[in-house]
């Protein structure tokens, strides 16, 4: 176990250059965007004078050369300070902090909906290998692997919105505030199905087609001929023996698809409205909100880096050799 | 001839991917002659704005009373020529990056793969967004923003080739003949490396056109060409008065990389038989 | 609009006496909420931060300025000043303050905070803060109801600058502690998010991403109002939605072109919407497409007459921006009540002329039908703008100019327009607001020429007759003289065509019919709101 401990400490260290050099190419490439914040807060209200606008540079910091900046930002970040949006008057922080929890919804139910069915249609694919199930599966998997996602979420829309006038089509909740807390729980639940769905739909195909060709493999293992050879049945065979041994790489999949699962939702956000990180970049990115971008990013880097983490200390839980010794 | 021909018989076996094939063949014939076909200019305000498909619009007209059948034409020329380029563009760094760091190994191989591992940390749309924000939209420029984010797993690809040929008899004979590693790399290792990759680089085309429509949807395009994803775009503004406006160049979209996955597919098929089909 | 400045300072006694019958109009109901929706959310709760649209709106109901305007010539009315009289010399304004104003947090209001805020505040950090009061010499409070501004040189629209977006009047106490002497720190200040103000509603809370809730101020001055219990903002980033939520009353109203165009199209058919695109004469919204006049072709008159004559103003009207919008004709929009120019022709659409007038200037088609070849930028402010880039790529075309188009976003655009001026022409737009000195001088005077400052001369057009008719109705006191000054330089600009006028884009607000009063003057919607009232 203290092996194990140690593992995890080193690894976690190694983490930290890995993220700082990520923020250091992040602002180096970030400043090759031409125009800045200053111009555009001037054009927002309505254009001003180049003394005003060089005041607002000036009072950013964006006047600096551009190693200092680089200091300054890197010295922040050493303190774990995201610095402050001039674009939005706030804190990078809260600004992140506050769209967090939608991103966070919308990915845990998208990845839980997509692993459940999408393990679930490998498994039953895998055992009931080249019937019609296993065809119908594969046929809607090259379908979905074809299909703009964003484009699915319009043609939902057309569907479950406007034609049937079932669901919503935007946003994470209505506009009447007097709800209890229930009520509001149920309209969140509401807003979240077509975009959870449209997200989660890649990943779906994705799991079944990995956890069947995963389980197919298992198959030919002795273990699996063991336990058949001990006269279990098929159906416990395939579900406790060898679909539990097949989730390592759909596991691991899921875990390095994270950052993946992130540029998914500009576009996911962007089409039903989610008020998320997803929207918060692209924003932060025409508005030349530096500092934000760059929060964002950061943190981003860190959650994906964290997941692979994740993913290399599960390997050593789930990997059946070690089970299976 | 006598191997392409015995590629072809292995091919035609995969019935879907013969269809998709041909299909692709005449989305691709269409995008090279279509335009010279049917001369209507797609930005060419023709009719009455957000028309149903009727007698005159085969497709109908989008907001601005422009031919959507002309659109759809002339986007299948960008669509297929970004992810065509991005691919071969991914590809070739790719292959150069996978085989240096899986013919040197050690140091080498140390920080090319640190600085794959960086591309595979930013998420890659987000980053494909940042270059094209910064580098502003035209075809070059979101081809390469393409090209740059879909690298990392070519070349994570090529190097497991490499480091599983590099100690092989016939490379070490070609070392012992004098051959610099260069000639190596290319005249030896690459051939026999190069199938999957061409799977993976086929199947990137895919990618490509599915990101490429996603930029232009968020309105990164080239505004001087039109393609599907900024058809999408438009129609999307319009979604509750006319549905099909943006449902039918994603429909377009849809069948593409369909027809190149199936191909891509087939091609693994051919090439890799070593891997059997499940 | 001078008349009755004149007539005002004559009047000012009577006008005292009589203010509170001038704004009579009392609540016919009172309570309820009105709810509007509004993207992308404000980012501050104060113009000094940046006067967005989203700010605007909903700061101009927490705070107020010296005056309120009434109807589309903007009358200055009575609001945090009871009364004025101004000097024969026209350099000395005298305000009294009204007694019984308190700030949002309970404390008194006096003449202190009005000097503090336009010295201080409004002055340095208001985006136009320099136009308005560049021209003040000094400040005095003698007591603290009364405050003069002594000016060095008479500033014709001077009383048309207190209003509540443009010269919001902040609580001097709530900047103790603030460093005033940079622009970031004032920014970063408490009372941006949290404001204090003395308007008929004050802040109550503001839910990030979601909503903004503003709740009755109970102490208002005005006594009886305001009617409504609660102004709240809704955000909705999806267009469609917001229309929707408009379409079945979830909310009351949708400010300042706040939907798509197609969707206000779809509402205003709607026998329970009200769409008007009035209340907005006093900002003037207008667009053109900007020359770049330094390098030949563009800087031939005949060349941009020939551009002008290509574009179809009534199409990109109804196609493009879906009829919301009118023709220009010049410089000032046609809405404008005091200034616009009636003796200005429509502009023709005539391409045949325009490849006449091209040849003519020597610019003949080669063997390819391509007279030359220039490249188009566009404001990126959404997908219309994009249509109409691809509408003027066309055109030209057909009369032989090549046109390539390039897309940049606004950080893009600004530095590529207004700093580097590297560009041939681009579509944008600028507000006239309340006086032509204000908002169309820069644009077109030669010491605008400056590299750096947004929506100023990128064309560098130099007319020395336009020079000298602004500088003259910048200081022109007589109304009359004044109104010929611009008359004959939106004459000038209309022939001369520095930048090809296009369209004057109307910011169309659609509400329920059970809201009343919104419409009361040329920015209605940067109005306190404090009459609107619901049925």
């Amino acid at each position: 176990m203290s092996a194990t401990l140690w593992f995890v400490i080193r690894r976690t260290l190694q983490i930290v250059p890995v993220v700082l050099a990520i923020a250091a190419l992040n602002f180096l490439l970030l400043h090759l965007a031409p125009g800045d914040a200053a111009d555009i807060i001037a054009a927002q209200s309505g254009g001003a004078s180049a003394e005003f606008t060089a005041e607002l540079r000036r009072s950013f910091g964006l006047d600096l050369p551009l190693y200092q900046q680089f200091f300054v930002y890197i010295g922040r970040l050493l303190t774990f300070d995201l610095g402050f949006s001039n674009v939005q008057h706030r804190p990078v922080f809260d600004l992140i902090a506050e769209r967090v929890p939608a991103t966070l919804l919308l990915m845990v139910v998208s990845i839980g909906f997509a692993l459940l069915i999408g393990v679930a249609l490998g498994i039953v694919s895998a055992m009931r290998h080249r019937s019609w199930v296993d065809s119908i599966v594969s046929v809607i998997a090259l379908l979905v692997y074809a299909t703009p996602q964003f484009w699915l979420g319009l043609m939902l829309i057309v569907l479950f919105s406007i034609m049937f006038g079932t669901l919503p089509s935007g946003g994470m909740m209505t506009i009447a505030t007097d709800m209890s807390v229930w009520g509001r729980a149920v309209d969140i639940g509401r807003h979240l199905i077509l975009p959870s769905i449209t997200l989660a739909l890649f990943y779906v195909a994705v799991y079944a087609r990995l956890m069947r060709a995963s389980m197919l493999e298992v198959y030919t293992f002795d273990f699996v001929t063991t336990a058949r050879a001990k006269g279990l049945s098929e159906a416990r065979v395939g579900l406790v023996h060898a679909a539990s041994n097949a989730l390592l790489p759909v596991i691991t999949l899921a875990g390095v698809q994270v950052g993946h699962l992130l540029g998914g939702s500009i576009l996911i956000e962007t089409v039903f409205g989610w008020p998320g990180l997803g929207r918060l970049v692209f924003d932060a990115l025409l508005q030349r909100d530096l500092n934000l971008l760059l929060g964002i990013l950061f943190i981003s880097s860190i959650v994906v880096v964290l997941a692979n983490l994740a993913v290399d200390l599960l390997y050593g839980f789930l990997d059946p050799r070690i089970v299976h010794q | 001839m006598k191997g392409f021909l015995h590629f072809w018989r292995r091919f035609r076996r995969n019935r879907a991917a013969l269809v998709a094939l041909f299909v692709l063949l005449a989305i691709t014939l269409i995008a090279i002659v279509g335009p010279y076909v049917y001369t209507v200019d797609p930005f060419e305000m023709m009719g009455r704005a957000s028309t149903p498909p009727s007698k005159r619009f085969w497709l109908g007209t989008d907001v601005s009373g422009r031919d959507m059948l002309a659109g759809l034409i002339h986007g299948a020329r960008v669509s297929l020529l970004i992810g065509i380029a991005a691919s071969l563009c991914a590809t070739l760094v790719g292959l150069i990056v996978g085989a240096t760091a899986g013919y040197y190994g050690r140091a080498v191989d140390n920080i090319l793969m640190r600085c794959t591992d960086f591309f595979l940390t930013i998420p890659s749309f987000v980053l494909a967004v940042v270059l094209i924000a910064i580098f502003r939209p035209s075809v070059t420029n979101v081809t390469i923003a393409i090209g740059i984010v879909s690298w990392p797993p070519v070349a994570r690809l090529v190097r497991a080739e490499f480091i599983a040929q590099r100690e092989r008899e016939y490379v070490l004979a070609a070392r012992a003949l004098g051959m610099s590693d260069i000639e190596i790399m290319i005249r030896q290792i690459l051939p026999n490396a190069l199938p999957p990759v061409i799977v993976v680089s086929s199947l990137l085309v895919a990618t490509a056109i599915l990101t490429e429509s996603g930029l232009s949807f968020l309105g990164l395009s080239d505004p001087n060409v039109i393609s599907w994803g900024y058809m999408i775009g438009v129609g999307r503004t319009v979604l509750r008065l006319a549905w099909w406006m943006p449902a039918i160049p994603g429909i377009a979209i849809l069948v593409t990389v369909l027809c190149i996955n199936l191909v891509g597919e087939g091609l693994n098929d051919a090439l890799n038989p070593r891997v059997q089909r499940r | 609009m001078l008349k009755s400045v004149n007539s005002i300072a004559l009047a000012a006694t009577i006008l005292t006496l009589t203010a509170g019958t001038a704004l009579a109009q009392s609540c016919s109901k009172t309570g309820g909420t009105l709810t509007y929706v509004y993207h992308p959310e404000p980012t501050a709760l104060s113009t000094i931060a940046t006067s967005a649209v989203p700010v605007a709106i909903i700061s101009t109901k927490i705070y107020e300025s010296l005056l309120s305007y009434e109807g589309a010539e903007m009358t200055p009315k009575p609001s945090l000043a009871e009364s004025w009289t101004i000097s024969d010399d026209k350099l000395t304004y005298t305000f009294k303050l009204r007694h019984d104003v308190k700030w949002h947090d309970g404390k008194p209001f006096t003449a202190e905070d009005v000097k503090f805020s336009v010295e201080k505040i409004i002055r340095p950090y208001h985006s136009r803060g320099k136009v308005y009061f560049g021209d003040v010499a000094s400040i005095d409070t003698p007591d603290p109801y009364t405050v003069v501004f002594k000016l060095k040189d008479p500033v014709p629209f001077f009383m048309n600058v207190f209003q509540p977006g443009e010269a919001p009047i902040m609580p001097k106490h709530a900047f103790d502690g603030v460093d005033l002497s940079t622009a970031g720190a004032v920014r970063k200040a408490d009372i941006m998010q949290k404001p204090i103000g003395t308007g008929p509603f004050r802040f109550k809370e503001w839910r990030k991403g979601s909503d903004i809730i503003l709740e009755r101020n109970s102490d208002y001055w005005r006594k009886g109002h305001p009617c409504l219990d609660q102004v709240v903002l809704r955000v909705l980033p999806d267009g469609a939605a917001r229309a929707i939520a408009v379409e079945t009353g979830e909310v009351d109203l949708a400010p300042m072109s706040g939907l798509p165009e197609a969707e206000i199209l779809r509402l205003s058919k709607l026998p329970q919407l009200e769409t008007s695109k009035a209340g907005a004469e006093a900002l003037g919204p207008n667009m053109w497409l900007e020359v770049n006049m330094r390098e030949k072709p563009l800087s031939d008159v005949k060349v941009r007459q020939a551009i002008s004559l290509v574009l179809d103003r009534e199409k990109i009207v109804d196609v493009i921006w879906y009829g919301q919008g009118t023709p220009a004709t010049g410089p000032i929009v046609s809405a404008n009540p005091v200034f616009y120019n009636k003796a200005l022709k429509p502009f023709e659409y005539n391409p045949k002329k325009a490849n006449a007038l091209l040849d003519e200037a020597g610019y003949k088609r080669g063997a390819d039908g391509v007279r030359f070849k220039m490249s188009q930028n566009f404001l990126p402010y959404g997908e219309n703008w994009v249509r109409l880039a691809e509408y003027v790529r066309q055109e030209l075309g057909k009369v032989g100019i090549v046109v390539e188009t390039q897309s940049l976003d606004l950080g893009g655009w600004l530095k590529a327009i207004y700093t580097d001026w590297n560009f041939n022409i681009t579509s944008t737009f600028s507000h006239n607001y309340s006086d032509p000195s204000i908002g169309v001088e820069r644009t077109f005077t030669s010491s605008n020429i400056k590299k750096g400052a947004t929506f100023t001369n990128s064309m560098g057009y130099k007319n020395a007759r336009v020079d000298e008719l602004f500088a003259k109705a910048a200081r022109e006191m007589d109304p009359k003289a004044r109104k010929a000054q611009f008359d004959e330089i939106q004459q000038i600009l209309h022939n001369d065509l520095p930048v090809i006028f296009l369209v004057e884009l109307s910011y169309t607000h659609v509400w329920n019919k059970r809201i009343h009063g919104l419409i009361t003057n040329g920015i209605s919607m940067y109005s306190s709101w404090d009459s609107v009232w619901k049925d």
